[in-house]
């Protein structure tokens, strides 16, 4: 409506149109512009598609970054489980009374297998093994312990339920000490998580990369554009109404740079597939690699889409409102 | 309809350009503004459109002070002014018809309003033919008319025109000045900067003259002789 005249209707409302119609009118509006900022785009197809390839490739780094962590993750839990936990017995306990405790342990429902290594045979393995051979004939009595190796069933092999049998095997009063052969694993789980936290920090620098990019192109598209805004700002288009194409354009390189990050990451995916087929059948596995979800394909194009307007607006913000008409 | 009430405009630097400036023209008139280049025509103008704020003094249109209106609320001002400039500011890219028509886009009419009112605007200049044509195509007083064409196709109720004429020969400025003379007899105020006194003696208007950022005449041109 005119500020200054109060007969003077002017634009949507001297249609009288209703506030629906008008809401209606509005969407319209944006969807042509949208469309007339892709239109733009296509205009100039070199530099549009120099600028969603940078894009494009910024994105792929940190979406391949994040495949390859979730694979090694999904490898390291099929590694999850304790295969075996080792139990020291004390010194001079009765050889009788172990065979009983071999067979209270064999009870357990926990317990998968028990294997039990003597004294002797642990020294007999040790003297073949070490290489000390003849000089371990001069001790006067046999140091080492006995040892029973314990394997928990399917169900106790994860490593919280393995820590709590190594509990209860270590209140029996034969054990001097019990040690579970997950450590390996939880090193593996540290570095992992090493390897997560420097992929987010990659990823970061990269998706600002994005932004600085994004903005320095549209930031380039308004002053070539000077002229049409000046022009634009004299017949009372408002800052909105000039902004919301570079906006629309921001958001265009963000989907179109999202889309091809998904497309090179699918590419190499499949590039890569044949040979990890390959190394995992050398190892008698079947291992497939795990490309983006449905919902990881959202997120991606969710974050480029939102990378490109933030970068637009960015921009659209400081810039637009510098072009102020000049009367020559 | 246009007010101005001791209306000072100094420049940052200290150049004056407006000088305690007082005038009023009613509604539905039609007056020119003159005055060597640098007496502040152009500074004028501006403060109608906002352009320019001035450092004293008020400017009102239809009683509406114009130091009141924010930033936020220009365009509004804007869309109620139809302004005709020297270089007309077409657009290249664009062709006759999308020239005129951005006036109307910005304010969301729908494509079908559109298409009617500048077609109406364009034979009311008398280019409907040319419509699409990219302005590089037509020739200087043509471009003019695209100009006017853009500035009146809302309807508002002030036009200005700052050296409509500049770069027109006697016969074309003539042409140009009958199609403001028909905005002006629907009821439009006019307000035309020139220095082209002889075009001005021609024709019996009110005549606003600025010196140095001064008012010196208010008048009639016949009577005053151009009033310089």
């Amino acid at each position: 409506m005119s500020l200054l005249f109060d007969n003077r209707q002017s634009g949507a409302e001297e249609l009288r149109r209703s506030a629906r119609a008008q809401l209606l009118v509005f969407i319209i509006g944006n969807i042509r512009q949208m469309i007339a900022s892709l239109g733009g785009m296509w205009r100039t197809p070199a530099a549009s598609f120099m600028t969603i390839a940078v894009l494009g490739l910024s994105l792929t780094l940190p979406a391949t970054l994040h495949v390859l962590v979730k694979n090694v993750q999904k490898v390291s839990a099929s590694f999850d489980s304790a295969s075996e936990i080792t139990l020291f017995l004390n010194q001079g306990v009765s050889e009788t009374k172990i065979q009983s405790m071999v067979a209270r342990l064999n009870l357990y429902p926990e317990v998968d297998s028990i294997e039990y290594i003597s004294p002797q045979q642990a020294m007999a393995e040790f003297k073949s093994l070490s290489g000390f051979g003849q000089a371990l004939n001069y001790l006067d009595s046999n140091p080492l312990p006995g040892v029973i190796l314990v394997r928990p069933t399917e169900s106790h092999k994860s490593p919280t339920a393995a820590q709590a049998l190594l509990k209860k095997l270590q209140d029996e009063r034969e054990v001097a000490l019990g040690k579970l052969d997950i450590e390996w694993l939880q090193r593996l789980n540290a570095i992992i998580r090493l390897l997560q936290e420097s992929v987010y920090t990659l990823a970061v620098l990269l998706l600002s990369s994005v932004i600085l990019i994004i903005g320095n192109t549209i930031r380039l598209s308004i002053m070539n554009k000077r002229e049409e805004i000046e022009v634009m700002k004299l017949v009372g288009a408002t800052e909105g109404f000039i902004q919301r194409p570079f906006l629309y354009t921001g958001i265009w390189y963000g989907f179109f740079g999202g889309f091809l990050a998904f497309l090179v990451l699918e590419a190499m995916l499949w590039w890569l597939g044949g040979a990890i087929t390959r190394v995992a059948e050398s190892y008698n596995n079947t291992f497939i690699l795990q490309g983006l979800t449905f919902g990881e394909f959202g997120y991606l194009m969710l974050i480029a889409i939102s990378l490109g307007f933030i970068g637009s607006l960015l921009s659209v913000r400081r810039y637009v409102s510098q072009i102020e008409p000049e009367m020559l | 309809m246009i007010h101005f009430k001791d209306v000072s405009k100094t420049y940052p630097g200290g150049v004056i350009a407006l000088e305690k400036v007082s005038f009023h023209l009613k509604k539905g008139e039609m007056a020119f503004l003159t005055g060597h280049s640098g007496a502040g025509k152009s500074t004028l103008l501006k403060l109608i459109s906002i352009m320019e704020r001035p450092s004293a003094g008020q400017v009102l249109i239809n009683n509406h002070d114009l130091t009141r209106i924010k930033k936020s609320q220009i365009p509004y001002v804007r869309r109620d002014i139809g302004m005709i400039f020297q270089n007309h500011l077409l657009l290249r890219d664009y062709t006759v018809f999308d020239n005129v028509a951005f006036a109307l886009i910005i304010e969301g009419y729908t494509r079908k309003e559109i298409g009617k009112r500048v077609d109406v605007a364009l034979d009311k200049v008398g280019l409907l033919h040319k419509a699409r044509c990219r302005p590089d195509m037509l020739s200087g007083g043509e471009q003019q008319r695209v100009g006017i064409a853009r500035a009146v196709v809302n309807k508002p109720p002030i036009l200005l025109a700052d050296e409509p004429t500049g770069n027109l020969d006697p016969e074309l400025s003539k042409e140009i000045l009958g199609v403001f003379e028909e905005f002006n007899k629907m009821g439009v105020s006019v307000l035309i900067a020139t220095h082209d006194l002889g075009l001005i003696a021609r024709m019996r208007y009110r005549t606003l003259s600025l010196s140095h950022g001064k008012m010196i005449s208010d008048s009639l041109s016949s009577s005053m002789g151009g009033g310089l």
